[in-house]
């Protein structure tokens, strides 16, 4: 629909990628484990822009795919690397982060604009829901099949 | 290294740390419980309840979510065989105690919260590992010293960059050209080195949050009167990503999800609050623009 070609893709890939490093240091993540988290963060970033412009999904599903791809992501590399899966987890989930949205709803309220600013807020609720849904279904799906176990032995 | 901050983080997670010898004296440890295994470790009940506790602080003080703080206390207290040790965690309070008639109760609040996934890591290490590592109580709370005073790799300064290129790269992700990068960085690192600046008197996270808000709408607008390419709103929203609060309300349905009720609650009013603050300090500077009559 929009100018979704490779180079839009890449773009977004980069930034998200700094971004999400980024945010990395501002949360004191350890050294090692900084590219990482930076690469999960940009895959869920290009993941959600494929899905919103190009598919056209609604911002809640695609939040919900992408979330549970960087979840996968986050639990395969907790294996990996042998860290707890939440040290990859909160930088990477910043970019899908409905922040702006909690923002944006209050000032409009401020402006006196309720209506507009609820439609945001509910539309800000049901992102974050469904990012909270994508992270305890896999979350609970790794823990369910005993998974853990190759976290003991290093 | 921000020498002031890191001791007072030190010094305020450690402050039962000399109390070893007072430990063993908990009303109750004397007295058989008809739960109690035969010890697996070289540690009195007294004593790996302390522990477990500030195990707990730490991961609650690093933005641990709720649920993770009370499986890695009931998991320590678990593994050393006391099995009947109850915990109960909010944002603000972790209460630690027994089943016993008068047994002991510890209770810690938490007053301030700052992300450290440094901490977590090894505080998560710590519980899964801490049989095979078979240490005694001094060994124990020499190890989690050592990790608290090397906790925090980043100094101030690399802190005030990084959150520039932050915001730099959000503001280009949401719609904004290389012009609004620009401004973006500036703006998120200056907002970053006054809030920094600051936090020696230690204002509570609304006015922080306030003043961070009112920073950034009064940075955007000036280098929109500077640079005919800058967009405001791009500007703003980029900039203000360390500030919205995005991540509480998502732990917050993760914790309503989970079960934790209460610590649900407290963090979605933080969010909405935290949102408040920021939406008031940015409407503030804005409002003063246009009062002040300088042409948008």
């Amino acid at each position: 629909m929009t100018d979704l070609n490779e180079y839009f893709i890449l773009k977004h890939f980069v930034f998200a990628f700094l971004a999400a490093m980024s945010f990395g240091v501002l949360f004191q993540s350890p050294k090692k484990i900084l590219i990482q988290g930076g690469l999960i963060g940009a895959v869920g970033w290009v993941t959600f822009i494929i899905l919103t412009k190009g598919l056209t999904y609604p911002s809640y599903i695609a939040n919900f795919w992408a979330t549970v791809l960087v979840q996968l992501l986050c639990e395969v590399s907790a294996r990996i690397f042998k860290q707890p899966a939440t040290v990859f987890n909160v930088p990477a989930i910043i970019p899908l982060v409905p922040g702006l949205g909690m923002y944006q709803g209050m000032r409009y309220i401020i402006n006196n604009d309720y209506a507009y600013g609820s439609n945001i807020w509910i539309t800000t609720g049901l992102d974050a829901c469904s990012i909270a849904l994508g992270i305890m279904l896999v979350g609970g799906v790794f823990r369910a099949l005993r998974l853990r176990k190759m976290f003991l032995p290093r | 290294m921000t020498k002031s901050l890191n001791a007072l983080f030190t010094k305020d997670i450690l402050r039962g740390y000399e109390m070893t010898t007072e430990l063993n004296n908990i009303p109750g440890k004397q007295t058989a419980r008809i739960s109690e295994r035969p010890a697996r470790t070289h540690m009195s009940r007294g004593q790996v309840m302390k522990v477990s506790l500030i195990m707990g602080k730490i991961l609650l003080k690093s933005g641990a979510e709720t649920s993770r703080v009370e499986d890695t206390m009931m998991r320590f207290c678990r593994n050393h065989g006391y099995e009947d040790i109850n915990v109960f965690c909010t944002p603000t309070v972790i209460m630690l105690g027994d089943e016993e008639h008068g047994g002991p109760g510890l209770l810690c609040r938490i007053r301030s919260r700052a992300i450290d996934l440094g901490l977590i890591m090894y505080m998560t290490d710590l519980s899964y590992n801490n049989l095979r590592w078979n240490m005694t109580y001094d060994e124990v709370m020499d190890w989690i010293h050592h990790r608290v005073d090397r906790a925090r790799p980043y100094g101030k300064w690399t802190l005030c960059l990084a959150t520039g290129l932050g915001s730099a790269c959000f503001s280009v992700l949401l719609g904004g050209n290389y012009h609004d990068f620009l401004a973006a960085f500036i703006n998120g690192f200056i907002a970053t080195v006054v809030i920094k600046q600051l936090a020696g008197i230690r204002p509570s996270a609304f006015w922080e949050n306030c003043l961070g808000g009112f920073i950034i709408g009064a940075v955007a607008m000036l280098a929109c009167q500077v640079d005919k390419y800058c967009t405001a709103s791009n500007i703003i929203v980029g900039a203000l990503m360390p500030f919205v609060p995005g991540l509480p309300f998502t732990n917050g349905l993760r914790d309503y999800i989970a079960g934790d009720l209460l610590s649900g609650n407290s963090r979605i009013a933080e969010a909405v609050l935290l949102s408040l603050a920021v939406a008031i300090g940015i409407a503030i500077a804005l409002r003063l623009w246009v009062w002040w009559g300088i042409p948008v």
